[in-house]
């Protein structure tokens, strides 16, 4: 950010809501191509039922649940970074904070969806919200997929009103530099916000406020996901260190996302003087560390099945190395404990095209490990009788192509009609217009 | 805002802002806002703004929200008893989740709604002082002036580095 003053950050930033190109809107048509697809799978399988996907006993549990951790995992970085780095006073944040908040949403957003794909009869999803009901019938509040209900809930709420507060003098600025029916729409989005002393003093105490209430929730969030399945007493499941790998690989996961979608979008809106190589570096330090986490954890699944002397939890675990979906658990060895390793060496996090690769890597990774986890541990469990595979059908298939979409699709929508990059915060960063002891003033100099 | 005639003074730099605010401050001129870009702990101390209430408010909601959720699955527990072997219908552990869950929903919504509220906020005007640059690069002040004394407070804004001062009515 060096060189820019404060009515640089407000036209460099605010210039990407202006008309974009013909590409743009052709790679949104093609978007939601794909998620028009998505939901016409999702309708076949309504009115045919979930027969027509792969699901079958004792698979009870399938690709819709991966999705669904995927996503929850996807939607962690987000207020990482916006929350916890932010009562760190790590600065490395600022320029990426409000695309990874973004993407919390929208990746919660979906995450959501999933629950109620699987649930096949989705108009009756009303039959777990706790409400005095004629049915005379309540929800366990015993149940992890009651505080999964809770917990998914909350973060989406919460995500959503912190994104929308740090937005608010965002709004502002665009609505001043908007003409027409622009400018009434983030004028109502903006809310009147002027910019006083008495609603900054507010808005400060506020936001310090989320940050510290949204802390505790990312850790929570991921931890209650991991109980749907370690309460549950399947070989592979029920373990105790489920709760911290789950928020490790949720962090690990949102934070190559924040890489994949940030890099491309750095180079098509030129933020390359806000979101700086350092910036980027920086999130790859992060994820050697959780990449580090995230491997401690996997030996350590394999010693507790081997110290335990349980003869199901081995069998699990070597099926898992060695069986039906080897290949599978390979890769994710690979892509999540090894690939961010090069990451230890400067040239390696330094250059877009290596920082780009390895995060894509580590998505597709932590995909085929929610794959692994869950998939697995349900094909073999205690009796041979009660062993089967799960194959992946072409409906399944689609609706999480179609989901990518979605996340893609709403991605974009949020890049081009909101500001990506915060304005205010960026130029907390900056120093201001100072007329004495030698500071720059308007001109720079 | 005004209701009373005002001057607002409107400054390109930040340390102009700040001595413009003590020597209003020091002459005990009413000030009525003060504008910037973003957010300056500094200004606020010159004000002198007290605590917010935000946190109070706040608290308050993760309280009602904690207890809320916590009633209702008691509530729940107790209309529709699934008794599973010596197990209680109450239990007050697995209950931590949604106390938890429950508490941090409504601290958040409580402190969006009290510092949008607490803001003056939603407003479908803007104050008849705001000025777009204020958005972007500038800061402004306004400071009520009783009748003939005008001149004076326009001189000490001048004086004090404002790049333009003018009348703004209620």
């Amino acid at each position: 950010m060096e060189g820019l003053n404060y009515q640089d950050v407000n036209r460099e930033i605010l210039r990407t809501l202006s008309r974009p190109p013909r590409s743009y809107y052709l790679i949104v048509g093609f978007l939601f191509l794909g998620i028009l697809w998505g939901a016409i799978c999702w309708t076949y399988q309504i009115f045919t039922g979930l027969g027509v996907t792969g699901l079958l006993h004792p698979s009870m549990w399938i690709l819709y649940l991966v999705n669904f951790v995927f996503w929850v995992g996807i939607a962690h970085s987000g207020t990482l970074i916006s929350a916890i780095l932010y009562l760190f006073r790590a600065k490395w944040r600022t320029p990426i904070a409000r695309s990874a908040e973004a993407m919390t949403v929208f990746a919660v957003m979906i995450a959501g969806l999933f629950p109620f794909i699987h649930l096949g009869r989705v108009w009756i999803f009303y039959w777990i919200i706790p409400y005095p009901n004629q049915r005379t019938l309540w929800p366990n509040f015993q149940s992890p997929l009651i505080f999964d209900f809770l917990a998914i809930s909350t973060y989406f709420t919460v995500s959503v009103l912190f994104w929308y507060t740090g937005l608010v003098p965002d709004l502002a600025a665009a609505r001043d530099r908007a003409q027409g029916i622009r400018r009434k729409i983030y004028g109502f989005f903006a809310l009147g916000w002027a910019g006083t002393d008495r609603q900054w003093h507010h808005y400060g105490a506020a936001y310090l406020l989320l940050a510290g209430l949204a802390t505790p929730l990312v850790v929570s969030v991921h931890s209650v996901v991991s109980w749907d399945f370690a309460l549950a007493i399947i070989p592979g499941y029920h373990s105790t260190i489920f709760a911290p790998y789950f928020v490790a690989g949720a962090i690990h996961s949102g934070l190559a996302m924040v890489l994949t979608l940030l890099i491309p979008l750095r180079y098509i809106f030129h933020f390359e003087n806000i979101i700086t190589l350092r910036d980027l570096e920086s999130v790859a330090k992060t994820t050697v560390l959780t990449g580090l986490i995230i491997g401690y954890s996997y030996l350590v699944e394999y010693f507790i099945a081997w110290y335990s002397g349980n003869i199901f939890e081995k069998q699990t675990f070597l099926f898992r190395a060695f069986g039906h979906w080897a290949f599978m658990f390979w890769v994710m060895v690979f892509c999540n404990a090894v690939a961010p390793l090069f990451f230890f060496f400067k040239r390696v996090r330094t250059r877009l095209w290596s920082l780009l690769t390895i995060a894509i890597l580590i998505n597709i990774g932590m995909y085929a490990e929610r794959f692994v986890i869950i998939i697995g541990s349900m094909a073999q469990d205690f009796i041979p009788y009660n062993w089967g595979f799960y194959h992946v059908r072409w409906v399944e298939l689609s609706i999480t192509i179609g989901s990518f979409c979605l996340f893609l699709f709403l991605f974009l929508l949020f890049a081009k009609f909101l500001p990506s990059i915060s304005i205010a915060e960026i130029k907390e960063d900056i120093t201001p217009f100072l007329r004495g002891k030698g500071k720059r003033d308007h001109h720079g100099a | 805002m005004a209701h009373e005639p005002a001057l607002l003074g409107i400054f390109s730099y930040l340390d102009d802002l700040l001595e413009a605010l003590r020597r209003v401050k020091k002459e005990n001129w009413k000030i009525l806002t003060v504008f910037s870009p973003i957010h300056f702990s500094e200004i606020q101390e010159i004000v002198g703004h007290k605590t917010s209430t935000v946190r109070y408010l706040t608290l308050i909601g993760g309280i009602l929200g904690g207890t809320s959720v916590v009633g209702l699955g008691v509530y729940a527990h107790l209309s529709f008893k699934l008794i599973t072997s010596g197990k209680p219908v109450i239990p007050p552990i697995p209950f931590i989740v949604p106390f938890f869950e429950g508490t941090i929903l409504l601290a958040v919504i409580f402190a969006v709604l009290s510092w949008v509220l607490k803001g003056r906020l939603p407003r479908v005007k803007l104050p008849a002082a705001y000025d777009p640059r204020f958005s972007e690069d500038r800061f402004g002040i306004l400071v009520a002036y009783p009748e003939g004394k005008r001149e004076t407070i326009s001189k000490l804004l001048k004086d004090a580095g404002a790049e333009e001062v003018r009348d703004v009515s209620g």
